[in-house]
């Protein structure tokens, strides 16, 4: 690895992506010897915050267009559970990221990294009944898991301390992941939501309602 | 200030459509608009975080056929344009965040643009592009002005809405009488057969001495009239409450420019926006124009709606940033453009 870098909160909080995410790239790209020694771009499909997905992709999307590279997504679970893994995990993994409005979204991987669940999104609560059913408890980790430890801990569930550094999508997994996945995946990238937008929500209800 | 006239990549997306264009100076090599029209259709209109999940998916795309439209490569344009508001702050990050990356991994200036310029901008455009100063009514779904364009650079604004924007007073009344999204088209088309003096509507900020617009009162008063005639009622007289609200909205946005014209001091007069697009509206402005003796320009429709042309046509005369400057650059939702920070 050449260089690996990962941006926090701004002081009142908020997330750098549109302010930061380019000036991060472009520093990781010149360690690299500039981008003609760039042969893909690699970016996180999510789950993940809106605005964070947005900026992510679409700024991918621009560096391929620009430079003529191919851009290859990878679901941004893969990556955590990947990190999890490296981190000397044994049995299954459980990737949770925080889904906000009181939700998380994970998936489920075998030791040798394959989802065993689908990339879903759920309350905590429902997620530790799940989690309930599974004969041998994993290892669980990521902003989801360190947000929501009371709901998630139970007999045997092994959360790491909130600093540790496995709860952290790090951009070294995304490139493996997205450099192991060969080109026949090949395509436009396509964001993982997992959720419809609010106001298809709305149109449905309202439809209910109708038909009712 | 001197235009800005290498090759300029320009790109839009601060409401529903996903838009590119090639500018040559003030021609257009290339102007691609990707419409989600359908995709709102089934909502009545336009949703935020549907618009933003379509740009993320179109904006490349649109960006490389605009180039290829263009027949010409990333290697020949001098800078990139982009809206950066006012608009949906989801659908204006995509945007911003292509045109950033585009710019900054080949070190390229990025034009920041107001949209609301870019309208106005839309005259500047070959052929037959119009100098300054003239008066510019600009009336979409998202803003409704009076501009008094008097450079290149800015406009002076003279009034603007108050609540609803015009097309937005379409979009809703269009959904109220049971008519298609977009609202405009479907409205003015259902207008056809219609009586524009069957049903009486409020004369709003008829005694108001400024220019600024309001249209929520004639919506409300669109609401009380399908009340009072019910749904059957609603169907049969359909065209009439059609051609009664269309004919009140443009009533006020001529009432409005004639008193501007009135003012004095114009020899040109501009229409911008989707809701120029509407027949009546265009008629009725061009026999104000006649009465007042000014020139009137009307820029082809597919400049007058959301287009990234008009975005690049506006960033000839906004000032470049220069990389790696405007790699912290954020886009706004509404108000004043923040200042780069450094
Ligand atoms: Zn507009």
């Amino acid at each position: 690895m050449l260089h690996e870098s990962q941006l926090g909160l701004s002081p009142q909080g908020r997330p750098l992506h549109a302010t930061g995410l380019l000036d991060e790239v472009e520093r990781a790209a010149a360690v690299a010897g500039g981008w003609d020694q760039v042969d893909l771009v690699a970016v996180g499909l999510g789950p993940g915050s809106f605005t964070g997905l947005r900026v992510g992709i679409a700024s991918a999307c621009g560096l391929g267009v620009s430079l003529g590279l191919p851009v290859r997504g990878v679901c941004t679970l893969d990556v955590l559970a990947r990190g999890i893994g490296e981190a000397g995990a044994e049995g299954e993994v459980l990737a949770v990221l925080d889904g906000y409005r009181g939700e998380v979204f994970a998936a489920l991987y075998s030791p040798a990294g394959e989802r065993i669940w689908e990339p879903l999104v759920c309350r905590p609560e429902e997620l530790a009944a799940r989690l309930a059913e599974l004969a041998e408890p994993p290892t669980v980790a990521g902003s989801g898991a360190v947000r929501f430890r009371h709901e998630l801990t139970r007999d045997g569930v092994r959360i790491a301390d909130d600093a540790d550094p496995v709860h952290r999508v790090a951009a070294r997994h995304l490139c493996a992941l997205a450099a192991a996945s060969g080109d026949g995946e090949a395509g436009p990238p396509v964001p993982i939501y997992l959720r419809p937008p609010d106001a298809e929500r709305w149109r449905e209800r309202d439809s209910f309602q109708r038909a009712k | 200030m001197a235009p800005n006239d290498g090759l300029i990549l320009a790109i839009e997306t601060s409401c529903d459509d996903t838009c590119a264009a090639v500018l040559d100076g003030p021609r257009i090599l290339s102007s691609l608009i990707s419409s989600q029209a359908a995709a709102h259709a089934g909502f009545g209109g336009v949703v935020p975080e549907v618009a933003a999940r379509h740009h993320l998916e179109l904006a490349a795309p649109v960006v490389e056929a605009a180039l290829a439209e263009a027949g010409v490569t990333l290697d020949e344009i001098e800078a990139v344009a982009v809206t950066a508001g006012p608009g949906l702050i989801g659908a204006l990050l995509v945007g911003v965040s292509t045109a950033k990356a585009i710019a900054a991994s080949r070190r390229l200036p990025l034009i920041p643009v107001d949209h609301l310029k870019g309208h106005v901008a839309a005259n500047f455009l070959e052929p037959e592009p119009l100098q300054p100063p003239f008066l510019c009514l600009v009336a979409s779904g998202g803003h409704t002005l009076l501009a008094a364009v008097r450079d290149h650079e800015g406009y002076e604004l003279l009034g603007q809405t108050l609540d609803d924007a015009a097309g937005e007073a379409f979009d809703k009344s269009a959904r109220l009488l049971g008519l298609g999204f977009p609202g405009g088209p479907a409205l003015e088309k259902e207008a056809v057969g219609g009586d524009p003096e069957a049903f009486e509507m409020p004369v709003a900020m008829s005694r108001d001495p400024g220019l600024d617009f309001s249209f929520s009162g004639l919506k409300t008063a669109l609401v009380y009239r399908c009340r009072e005639l019910g749904e059957e009622g609603v169907a049969e007289r359909r065209a009439d409450l059609a051609a009664s609200f269309q004919a009140a909205v443009v009533g006020q946005l001529t009432a409005k420019l004639g008193r501007a014209l009135k003012r004095g001091g114009w020899e040109a007069v501009a229409l911008g926006g989707g809701v120029a697009a509407n027949g009546p509206l265009r008629e009725a402005v061009a026999r104000l124009c006649e009465q007042h003796g000014v020139r009137l320009k009307l820029v082809p429709i597919a400049l007058c709606t959301d287009n990234a042309a008009m975005i690049g046509s506006a960033a000839r005369f906004a000032p470049r940033v220069a990389y790696p400057e405007y790699l912290s650059y954020d886009a706004f939702a509404s108000g004043k453009r923040p200042a780069v920070a450094h």
